[in-house]
């Protein structure tokens, strides 16, 4: 059984054009690299389709995963990370900006939980505590970006971040500090409008 | 004894401190601080209020069946990608194979000397290995002869 095998056989047998061992590494994978994109771009339509291509970027670039050097989910969550950036680039550069879709219902709606505990009250300030969240981490600039979802969302430390990106800790330090005072007064900016 | 640290933090200090990224060594004196000063402590509360509204941001649900069409599509993918090197492999054997045979057309009298010589080394091979010249008398000169010929 494929399930029960270390990530580093799953890798060779994928290696080896191994259909089971593959399908096993996507089961394993598919929910962080989609949480991944989903931080970066912000759409969950997009992020699904992001982590599609990651996967397949993923096992053409297989071969040249080395264990030495990095751990194979660090590895993965730079592949998913850079190609998620490249999507936000191109968006951003298209102008499109696409604020509040998720929230005005249509085919985006649906992947939201409701909770059925919370009051319809609760509900909507909520969404509206996601949205005002999301607003003020979409200005966020690339290298700050990346850094605030990993550290905040994935849960990365901040050594683990700057190997993945391999710069100082410090330049990790500083882009999350920036990224965090930036949201912290956008938010306090927007909390504070009538 | 230790004397107390009375200096205030800086926000990217107090931010590493919630986060717990802080060195080891000074977290208790950091904390001790946010804890008395009220300036520093308000920024503290602030990031922790920060994180959480992050922690209501909640990973939206796929659906099921969107799942399913992602794994098939990405499935369907590595199955072509496989397809594809495995016809690219037996191209590259075809490709090589033409250019052999092309380069014997071209120059007869040099492959067939390669092929005896080939053809003399296996057969030697073949006869040390399975004592064949005990069997067949007279392989091994047959095959000196041959060599004599290739190797002037």
């Amino acid at each position: 059984m494929t399930s029960q095998l270390p990530d580093e056989d799953l890798i060779a047998r994928t290696l080896e054009g191994d259909e089971d061992a593959f399908s096993e590494l996507y089961e394993r994978y598919r929910q962080p690299v989609f949480a991944t994109a989903y931080r970066i771009l912000h759409d969950a339509d997009e992020a699904l389709d992001a982590s599609q291509e990651i996967f397949v970027k993923l096992y053409r670039s297989l071969a040249s995963w080395n264990a030495a050097k990095s751990k194979f989910s660090t590895w993965l969550y730079r592949l998913a990370c850079n190609h998620a950036i490249d999507l936000w680039r191109g968006r951003k550069r298209g102008g499109e900006i696409q604020l509040g879709e998720e929230e005005e219902g249509g085919l985006r709606s649906e992947y939201h939980i409701s909770r059925p505990a919370a009051s319809p009250l609760r509900q909507l300030e909520a969404r509206e505590t996601i949205a005002q969240v999301r607003h003020c981490t979409d200005i966020l600039p690339e290298l700050q970006r990346k850094v605030f979802a990993l550290r905040f969302f994935q849960q990365l430390k901040l050594e683990e971040i700057a190997e993945m990106e391999n710069c100082s800790l410090g330049t990790v330090k500083t882009s999350l500090f920036r990224a965090t005072r930036t949201v912290r007064r956008c938010l306090r900016r927007r909390r504070s409008m009538p | 004894m230790r004397r107390r640290e009375t200096r205030h933090y800086t926000e990217e200090e107090i931010l590493l401190h919630v986060l717990e990224e802080d060195n080891a060594e000074v977290r208790p004196p950091v904390a001790e601080h946010l804890d008395e000063c009220g300036a520093c402590g308000a920024v503290r509360r602030e990031y922790l209020e920060l994180m959480a509204l992050l922690r209501q941001w909640e990973l939206p649900a796929v659906p099921a069946a969107r799942w399913s069409a992602a794994r098939a599509a990405v499935m369907d993918r590595f199955r072509e990608d496989q397809e594809w090197l495995q016809r690219k492999g037996l191209a590259r054997w075809l490709h090589q194979a033409e250019r052999i045979w092309n380069y014997a057309l071209s120059n007869p009298l040099p492959t067939v000397g390669y092929v005896a010589a080939a053809l003399a080394f296996a057969s030697e091979r073949t006869i040390t290995l399975f004592r064949l010249d005990e069997a067949l008398p007279g392989t091994a000169e047959v095959l000196d002869i041959l060599r004599q010929i290739l190797g002037g």
